[in-house]
């Protein structure tokens, strides 16, 4: 047990240098497509926009960045992302596969998400757009674009659902997740309240898409 | 679905999560307050960032994580809670950014997006040149307007010598451009300059606002906010 919590801690510290360049991978997103009917679909759906009923583990993965992606799916597999359910799923993807997930799921179109609280979705628009300035919480929109199509490794976020934004959020903010570039998530997360996160998922979930 | 969940697992990694959850912590080196403090010593991270070729196609991607604040056009906010940095002389960004990366300049908000673990040196020269190129807005905020022709003959007598008739600063002396920065930041940087909390201030500039009052410093900032530096603005509509 000892030796595993060693290892799980070296983990832990290897996540936090960003190794994976910004470059897109290149790949065949038909042979994406052949895994995804095996592996993914289940959770993230065969265009990956997700299941119904959703899960909050389980994001929509349609119309993201294949750099993101492709840098997720690393990070899963050299634990720099911690997560039971992905370490397996991956265990037994070749970087070539991971590619071509990348890619496909990078080409499938996004579906509108939903929101469930509309009560919170001006605040959240304020806070997305114009940050926290009191608080020094920057503009969401200054990485992740204004439309929340995203940029390379700043991922899309434009329709995800609410529940699986807010726990990304929470994550960050508490540590549990800290594969982010320069800890810029962390930092951002750490000026938040719990409030302002669901907000902000909130507004995510019911943006539009092009 | 919960059985392929393994709870121990979960919690041994949540007690081995290392305590760097949030904001870095900024560093501290010696400021104003100390009787050792150089202002402005060519040494460091600035020296080397200094010597670097900035190139402003990678200062746009660079300025990412900037803009979440300072804006996609460099103009932060008019009520002073970010500073406009277009048209700001590449020098004197560098500076202040390698101030706050070293702690001669305190700044919390801004630590988590500069330090060393987000922007390396070569990003650093890159954003500087990338807004240095950007053209100056002109809604900056200005002040009441109230006391132009007192500002007016402080700025004259105290300031122009060294941050220019137009407010353009000095780009070989690390003076930055004044014209088209934000009433209530220039206000708030100059009360802190007098008072020691602007931990990275010239001795120079702290002696000569020494004996200003508040309603000094509110007319020659008023006056300061309505300069403009023609070469580096926009274009007017």
């Amino acid at each position: 047990m000892k030796q595993f919590i060693v290892t799980t801690a070296m983990l832990a510290g290897a996540g936090l240098s960003c190794a994976v360049a910004a470059a897109p991978p290149k790949g065949d997103p038909e042979k994406g497509k052949q895994i995804v009917s095996q592996v993914c679909l289940a959770c993230h759906g065969v265009d990956g926009n997700g299941t119904e009923p959703t899960n909050p583990e389980f994001p929509k993965l349609a119309g993201k960045q294949p750099e993101y992606l492709f840098k997720q799916l690393n990070d899963f597999k050299a634990g720099k992302r911690k997560n039971e359910i992905m370490a397996g799923m991956v265990a037994n993807l070749t970087p070539d596969d991971m590619a071509n997930l990348a890619l496909y799921f990078a080409g499938q179109k996004a579906r509108p998400g939903v929101v469930k609280n509309p009560a919170l979705v001006a605040q959240g628009k304020k806070i997305y757009l114009d940050g926290n300035p009191d608080a020094g919480v920057p503009a969401c929109a200054g990485c992740h674009e204004v439309d929340a199509f995203g940029y390379k490794l700043y991922p899309h976020l434009a329709g995800q659902h609410t529940e699986y934004t807010f726990l990304q959020l929470k994550r960050f903010n508490s540590g549990e997740r800290d594969n982010d570039k320069g800890l810029a998530m962390q930092s951002v997360t750490a000026k938040m309240t719990e409030q302002e996160m669901r907000a902000v998922a909130e507004y995510l979930a019911g943006v539009q898409l092009k | 679905m919960k059985k392929i969940y393994f709870p121990a697992l979960v919690l041994i990694l949540a007690q081995t999560v290392p305590a760097l959850a949030g904001a870095p912590q900024q560093p501290k080196a010696p400021g104003i307050e100390s009787k050792s403090y150089v202002w402005n010593e060519p040494a460091g991270e600035k020296a080397e960032i200094l010597k670097l070729k900035g190139d402003t196609e990678r200062g746009r991607n660079a300025y990412r994580v900037c803009q979440g604040c300072h804006k996609p056009n460099g103009a932060g906010l008019s009520d002073g809670a970010y500073p406009q940095l277009a048209g700001q002389h590449a020098t004197v960004l560098i500076k202040q950014m390698a101030d706050v990366r070293d702690g001669h300049r305190e700044n919390p908000k801004m630590f988590p997006f500069a330090g060393k673990h987000i922007i390396d040196m070569q990003e650093i020269a890159d954003v500087a040149i990338y807004l240095q190129n950007m053209k100056i807005p002109h809604d900056n905020g200005k002040g009441p307007g109230a006391s132009l022709a007192r500002g007016k003959e402080l700025y004259k007598n105290d300031c122009h010598v060294c941050h220019g008739e137009n407010g353009e600063g000095d780009e070989k002396k690390f003076y930055p451009v004044l014209a088209g920065q934000h009433y209530k930041y220039m206000l708030r940087q100059i009360v802190n300059i007098r008072d020691g909390k602007r931990r990275n201030a010239n001795p120079k500039m702290v002696k000569v606002v020494q004996n200003y009052t508040d309603a000094d410093m509110e007319a020659v900032v008023d006056y300061m906010s309505r300069l403009s530096m023609p070469e580096r603005s926009a274009a007017r509509k």
